[in-house]
């Protein structure tokens, strides 16, 4: 097969926003490499500048968030020779969010003969991304997964095997081979665990120093634009201080939990990652976030969180509401004839088994005509009565017995005999800070690695392609392209903590704790957090129209301003206060948020788990392909208060080896 | 000039080398080894003491062998001299240990106490200072001849000694209550000697109950037994 | 429904503890005890007072963050569950529930409910890894491990590392935590070559810091992954098994 590189980018032209606020930028470079992508990153790793050995001590790294990303990334730099702060708000690595992933982590290995192989990946990838992320990106993701599940069963991940021997695999969502390794229904927390052990292996060398229970406030940026090495707080002891490097690696995980009731752990936030941004690192595609449809809806309004259920509880539940809104019957009072079994209906060929987005979209759907059950009226059943009949007690245990039991202590409700209740939930984002090839930001000196960039999944993520990206970039990417960057800095004098531009940084940070402290209000930050969620919920989530999104927009700027307001924290601000670091972050939310409803506003098509109900036809998705192939790069330009502006900057997507096609599921 | 506030101190390098004492499983493994050799005396001395139901003749010809079993290839006694030396070596190492664990354990602990079960486990310094004490007793009482011993103590006539020592009412039942406390620092330290030598394997452990069970229950049945035996006559 | 806490303050790492008793109103029996400590918080923020610093995270029992001691047992009255999981319905509406930290010399007080469980992971530094660099490592389906040995380091390996096991235990031993780890390690194949000295290294600092283990059981009670007992048992055993010099095996 020959490559005809498509010449869009030439023609290309950044298009203009309807939207309040937003103006066209540049075109980005994502700086990939030139020709066939298939071989685009063995001819990039070639070309990398290398730090000799005996140099490397000489350099120091920052890398934050000691995830599967942040973890390898410090790991690997370390095994390297390289210095390594590591910094984590956790009381510990290993606690990092990569730990509650349950599924799998895919890998293009192709052992069996079931057809697989790296180009199948890359085309299942992008394709599941609706083609909104880069094809070259998708080969490196595939090429090096085989490398990541080698190493991470040499840190002793204990992957199921076969009975032979060998590893097993087993099938996901959105694909037709079996490619998924997995750990039970803890995969996360076994490859987690195993990148926190690296990560302490390396500590006990001495070239990583670990900070833990310490948040990153602030960047040095030096008098060249160069990020230097960022600001923290030291949870414990409220003390803010700088900390200086080479280079700043990003791995703080995603944002989901921008709308409260989300999968995410309480702690999850964007803070990090925006206050780069507000320091000039773009983001890219915020609005692309995905909601997984078998969460459990939290009982009361005040639980943010939303415990997930796996997905395979959807082969043998059926799912329904009752035909008519507000109808309060206990489940079982009502007749088959009042019940609306809507996927099965709707998608005759897939049925309950619908992808994740549709599933999430059809619920929602259900639920905002007011057919949603349960005392809040925010979730459908997902009923097991025909499964008893076809299968018995017996059989459903063997096969869910875990997840009826988990749903029972978090319901106090039996799933054998009542329906369960479940609503789709924030989940996972694809956008993130916006990176070239090599994971840099548009920032030299700052790097971002695994869910806080934005690479891979574009609209939309497949099942078990999250820990593989984190793990891809933090061992196996990371190491490359730092190390490229640094190669280019050897001899360049370091920074001292009495720069202006250190003490700049700093005053920043202290300014900002201070400005929150000082707010006279009388309302803890959590409450603005539910009232940010509610809006995002009605506004941003799974189906967006230039209506909800234009209200959410005005609440979500109407809700910032009280928050400056009425916010109350109480407390100084020296030691440990939960309530300020939660204050924080809910203030960058509130940023975030309004430009998640930006971006999403901006981007007239609907594509993957960006449905816009103007840019759909019988309820389904309609992508944009001539006018909105690329990737949206934001840049927010500062104002006092009110809407913000912002500059979207754009980088187009070509695809040479993956053709452009509908997906479609009917 | 005011040094800039600093952050608590990251975690770097080797973990601090622990210091020279010994390490906590060595005193485990020094605990559980002597704590067998007892365990396995306290069976013997305990099938011995089924000769008491023979009659006079078979106790004492058994306490007679016991003094002169080696003899003539070793000296008189130098068996059961041997004996009592790894005995009270024994016997020392594994107070010690638990002193030394004992004292590590309430640090390592804190202040507040841990809300724990009443089970065996926690009953094992308790039960064990008693049996010391009873150890003491008993050697005094029908092996030297000395204090507690009943007046008519005579050395040799073993028989005789233990009947009259236990006909006294209130050594009779100190005796059994001994016995019991035996069998239940037994229960749990067979089990635990078998845990702390490293039984990891399901079938291993499940035998180490039975075994710790057996233990406890012959000497219930054999020891304790006796001194009620005499008591009500029935071995006089 | 209504309930009463009785919640540990403690102002920094150095300063004195106290109770402190508080009414919190319009609770639902879904919501977890870390729910309830929610609801306090805002109404402590409300109230013009600082909120009770307390640590959780994922909410759906992975992370083992959420170590507190609710009226003395670690993570509260259901055994083997953590304590985001621990929901209001084993109380009766009008309680008096104690909430104190994991209580163990190990773990230091923060403040609060939050302690710090720095040596646990001080034991994990000094062994529990492989010298396995970050592209050097064979491949993976050439390292044959059958289905059961996997399933069986799959059980120890489980442990959350949330610290309940030492807070439970009477002797403020981490046995239940260090064996599970050793016994993981040594049962794959890919990580036996460093057994012994990881065993020896792991268990001079487990000691160093951790009481004996007295098989008392309590750890198992409370473990929110279940462990086995036996895990415990693998700390003698791997540590007997490196009294053997590297030099005289070819495994390590």
């Amino acid at each position: 097969m020959t490559i005809q590189q498509q010449t869009t980018t030439l023609g290309f032209v950044v298009p203009t926003s309807r939207v309040v606020g937003v103006s066209p930028g540049q075109i980005v470079d994502g700086h990939i490499p030139e020709g066939d992508p298939r071989t685009a990153w063995e001819r990039r790793r070639a070309d990398y500048k290398l730090v000799s050995t005996g140099n490397r001590r000489k350099f120091t790294v920052i890398v934050v968030g000691t995830g599967l990303a942040g973890s390898g990334a410090a790991a690997s730099l370390a095994e390297l020779g390289f210095n390594v702060v590591a910094i984590t708000y956790h009381d510990a690595a290993r606690r990092a969010h990569s730990v509650a992933a349950q599924g799998g982590i895919n890998a293009a290995r192709g052992r069996k003969v079931d057809g697989d192989s790296i180009r199948r990946f890359v085309v299942d990838t992008i394709k599941g991304g609706d083609f909104r992320a880069r094809e070259a990106d998708a080969y490196r993701l595939a090429q090096e997964s085989i490398r990541v599940i080698d190493h991470m069963n040499a840190l002793a991940v204990p992957f199921g095997r076969e009975y032979g021997g060998t590893l097993a695999t087993r099938s996901f969502g959105g694909v037709q081979v079996s490619r998924t390794y997995y750990s039970r229904g803890q995969t996360g927390q076994q490859l987690q665990v195993a990148g926190a052990q690296a990560l302490l292996r390396q500590v006990n060398t001495g070239r990583v120093a670990l900070h833990n229970r310490t948040e990153v406030l602030d960047y040095v940026i030096d008098d060249a634009g160069e990020v230097r090495g960022v600001v923290v707080r030291d949870l414990v002891t409220g003390v803010i201080a700088p900390i200086l490097g080479d280079a700043v690696v990003l791995a703080t995980g995603g944002y989901g939990s921008i709308f409260h009731k989300s999968t995410l752990a309480v702690s999850s936030n964007a803070s990090a990652a925006w206050r780069a941004h507000q320091r000039g690192a773009w983001f890219a595609n915020p609005s692309f976030i995905q909601f997984h449809p078998t969460a459990l809806p939290a009982p009361t309004p005040e639980q943010a969180k939303t415990t997930l259920m796996s997905e395979s509880l959807r082969n043998d539940g059926r799912i329904w509401v009752p035909r008519t809104a507000g109808d309060d019957r206990d489940p079982g009072q009502i007749p088959e004839a009042e019940r609306d079994y809507y996927l099965e209906r709707m998608y005759p060929a897939f049925g309950n088994l619908t992808p994740r987005d549709i599933a999430s979209r059809a619920a929602t759907a259900q639920i905002s005509a007011g057919r949603g059950v349960g005392p809040q009226h925010d979730s459908v059943y997902l009923d097991f009565a025909d499964a008893m009949d076809r299968l018995g007690h017996d059989e459903l245990e063997r096969r869910y017995g875990n997840l009826f039991e988990m749903y029972a202590h978090a319901t106090g409700e039996d799933p054998y005999s009542t329906p369960m209740r479940i609503a789709p939930a924030a989940h996972f984002t694809m956008g993130g800070l916006w990176s070239d090839y090599d994971l840099r930001s548009n920032l030299p000196g700052l790097f971002t690695a695994g869910e806080s960039g934005w690479g891979y999944h574009g609209a939309n993520r497949l099942g078990a392609n999250s820990l593989l990206s984190a793990c891809v970039d933090g061992w196996f990417t990371i190491p490359n392209s730092v190390a490229d960057h640094l190669a280019r800095r050897l001899g360049r004098t370091p920074l001292t903590p009495g720069d202006p531009c250190v003490a700049a940084a700093v005053e920043r940070a202290q300014q900002r704790t201070a400005a929150l402290l000082a707010v006279p209000g009388s309302t803890p930050p959590r409450e603005f957090h539910r009232r940010l969620g509610v809006i995002l919920y009605r506004g941003c989530s799974v189906e967006r129209s230039q209506q909800s999104l234009t209200t959410a927009r005005d609440e979500v700027v109407e809700l910032r301003e009280e928050f400056w307001k009425d916010l109350r924290i109480n407390g100084t601000g020296h030691g440990l206060s939960i309530t300020l670091e939660q204050a924080g972050r809910v203030a960058d939310f509130l940023d975030l948020a309004e430009l998640l409803c930006v971006d999403a506003l901006d981007r007239e098509e609907s594509c993957g788990a960006h449905f816009r109900v103007e840019h759909s036809k019988d309820g389904e998705a309609v992508r944009d392909d001539d006018n909105w192939s690329f990737v949206s790069v934001w840049e927010s330009n500062p104002t006092e208060s009110g809407p913000r502006q912002f500059t979207r900057h754009a980088e187009p997507l070509d695809f040479a080896t993956v053709h452009m096609t509908t997906r479609s599921y009917a | 000039m005011t040094s800039a506030p600093t952050l608590r101190p990251p975690r770097c390098g080797p973990v601090p080398a622990p210091s020279r004492e010994m390490g906590l499983w060595v005193w485990k493994v020094a605990m559980a080894l002597t704590g067998g050799v007892w365990a396995l005396f306290v069976l013997i001395h305990l099938f011995g003491n089924l000769k008491v139901y023979l009659g006079a003749h078979a106790y004492d010809g058994y306490a007679h062998w016991l003094r002169e079993v080696g003899y003539p290839l070793v000296p008189h006694q130098s068996v059961l001299w041997a004996l009592r030396v790894v005995l009270l070596v024994c016997l020392v190492v594994h107070i010690t240990a638990a002193l030394v664990l004992r004292s590590k354990s309430r640090r390592a602990r804190g202040a507040v106490k841990a809300a724990a079960a009443p089970t065996v486990s926690r009953w094992m310094t308790v039960t064990g200072i008693l049996i010391a004490v009873f150890i003491v007793v008993h050697v005094l009482d029908l092996t030297v001849g000395a204090g507690v011993a009943s007046d008519h103590f005579t050395q040799g006539s073993a028989y005789a000694n233990l009947v009259a020592s236990l006909s006294r009412p209130w050594m009779g039942i100190f005796y059994t209550l001994i016995m019991v406390l035996v069998a239940a620092h037994l229960w749990h330290g067979v089990v635990l000697a078998f845990n702390d030598l490293g039984t990891t394997s399901k079938r291993w452990r499940a035998v180490a109950k039975v075994i710790a069970g057996c233990v406890a229950v012959a000497i219930v049945l054999g020891n304790a037994v006796i001194p009620v035996a005499i008591l009500v006559g029935l071995i006089r | 429904m209504k309930l009463t806490l009785e919640v540990y303050r403690q102002a920094s790492p150095d300063a004195a503890g106290h109770f402190e008793s508080h009414q919190v109103d319009g609770l639902d029996p879904t919501m977890s005890i870390l729910d309830a400590l929610d609801t306090l918080n805002d109404q402590l923020v409300r109230d013009g007072k600082e909120a009770v610093a307390f640590e959780s995270d994922c909410r759906e029992g992975i992370c083992g963050v959420c170590g507190l001691t609710v009226n003395s047992r670690p993570h509260g009255p259901t055994p083997n569950m953590t304590a985001c999981h621990q929901r209001l319905m084993s109380f009766h509406d009008g309680d008096t529930v104690r909430l104190e930290p994991l209580r163990s010399a190990a773990f230091p007080v923060q403040r609060d409910l939050i302690v710090a469980r720095d040596h646990l992971d001080d034991v994990v530094q000094s062994g529990a890894w492989v010298s396995i660099d970050a592209g050097t490592a064979p491949d993976a389906d050439t390292v044959l491990t059958t289905a059961e040995v996997s399933e069986r380091a799959l059980t120890f390996a489980a442990c959350i590392g949330c610290g309940a096991c030492v807070a439970a235990c009477p002797n403020g031993s981490a046995q239940l935590f260090v064996g599970a780890k050793l016994a993981h390690l040594a049962t794959l194949p890919i990580s036996q070559p460093e057994a012994r000295k990881r065993a020896r290294t792991m268990v001079a600092v487990a000691d160093a810091n951790f009481g004996p283990c007295s098989l008392h059981g309590e750890c198992a009670k409370v473990c929110p992954q279940s462990i086995p007992l036996a895990a415990v048992a693998a700390v003698p055993k791997e540590r007997i098994r490196a009294l053997r010099t590297d030099a005289h095996s070819a495994n390590g």
